[in-house]
């Protein structure tokens, strides 16, 4: 049961994550200025990216728990 | 709003409602449905979006609007619509011998190998420059325009290779095509964009 629930908080932290990394993707794609596309590529990117590896680390950690 | 990019947004907004569901639902993930739908909603759309956006905005990236969009370019651009057909860009960009939506990038775009990449990240440069660094009196290419950025489209062309004036001189073409006299800084097409004049310059009124 603590399994669970902490593979449901660490999922709940990789979607927030990921979350906020596509409206910055989104917003960036509406916002049609240079710097848009250095702030997709490295926040929007960064927020997804971080998403992905918690999303990738709470299936291995609860296997292992 | 082009269509690829509604597409690309519709996509984004899709998977933010479904990673939204698993984030107030991460029950549902206990069941073989559940976990296939968090490794695709988790994994593969983000990554999905993320590379399709990435293109999208390196494609973007390219447009005549985009490198105007910097207020340091603003001579530039109107330098395009001046009303002479002495000017090379302008010439150009009129008669659409460069495509009118890319006309930056397809002169200035290096056609050697990794010529993009290379446009791309002086691109970034420019992106630093203007944000956070000094904006210079005079904009100056990184390095002399190369004779091979016209030739990609003029080599083989009848209009260049039995011109009166390029076939005056037999050593003209091979010293051009061996980039030994340059296009522009021969005195042969030497007025380019000239923003020093633009004040008495007449413009097209046709453009846009």
């Amino acid at each position: 049961m603590a399994a669970t629930s902490a593979l449901e908080k660490r999922l709940r932290i990789a979607g927030i994550f990921l979350i906020v990394g596509l409206v910055i993707e989104a917003t960036c794609l509406l916002w049609a200025r240079p710097i848009a596309f250095v702030v997709m590529v490295v926040v929007g990117g960064l927020f997804c990216a971080i998403g992905v590896v918690v999303f990738l680390y709470s299936i291995v950690s609860a296997r292992q728990d | 709003m082009s269509l690829p990019t509604t597409l690309l947004l519709s996509l984004i907004l899709f998977s933010a409602v479904l990673v939204s569901v698993l984030v107030a639902l991460p029950g549902i993930t206990a069941s073989r449905g559940g976990k296939v739908l968090a490794f695709l909603v988790l994994f593969v759309l983000p990554l999905l979006c993320m590379a399709i956006g990435v293109s999208s905005e390196v494609e973007r990236s390219k447009s005549t609007s985009f490198c105007l969009s910097c207020h340091v370019m603003e001579p530039y651009g109107r330098s395009l619509k001046v009303d002479d057909p002495s000017y090379l860009a302008a010439a150009h960009f009129q008669n659409h011998r460069v495509p009118a939506d890319q006309a930056c990038y397809t002169c200035h775009a290096n056609y050697a190998m990794f010529g993009g990449v290379r446009a791309k990240m002086h691109g970034l440069r420019h992106v630093y420059v203007q944000y956070l660094g000094k904006l210079p009196q005079q904009i100056h290419l990184y390095e002399p325009y190369n004779n091979r950025e016209c030739l990609h489209c003029h080599s083989g062309a009848r209009s260049f290779e039995e011109g009166a004036m390029h076939n005056a001189d037999p050593d003209l073409l091979p010293a051009v095509k061996a980039n030994k006299m340059s296009c522009l800084s021969s005195g042969c097409h030497d007025v380019v964009h000239n923003i020093s004049n633009l004040n008495n310059a007449k413009f097209w009124k046709g453009a846009n």
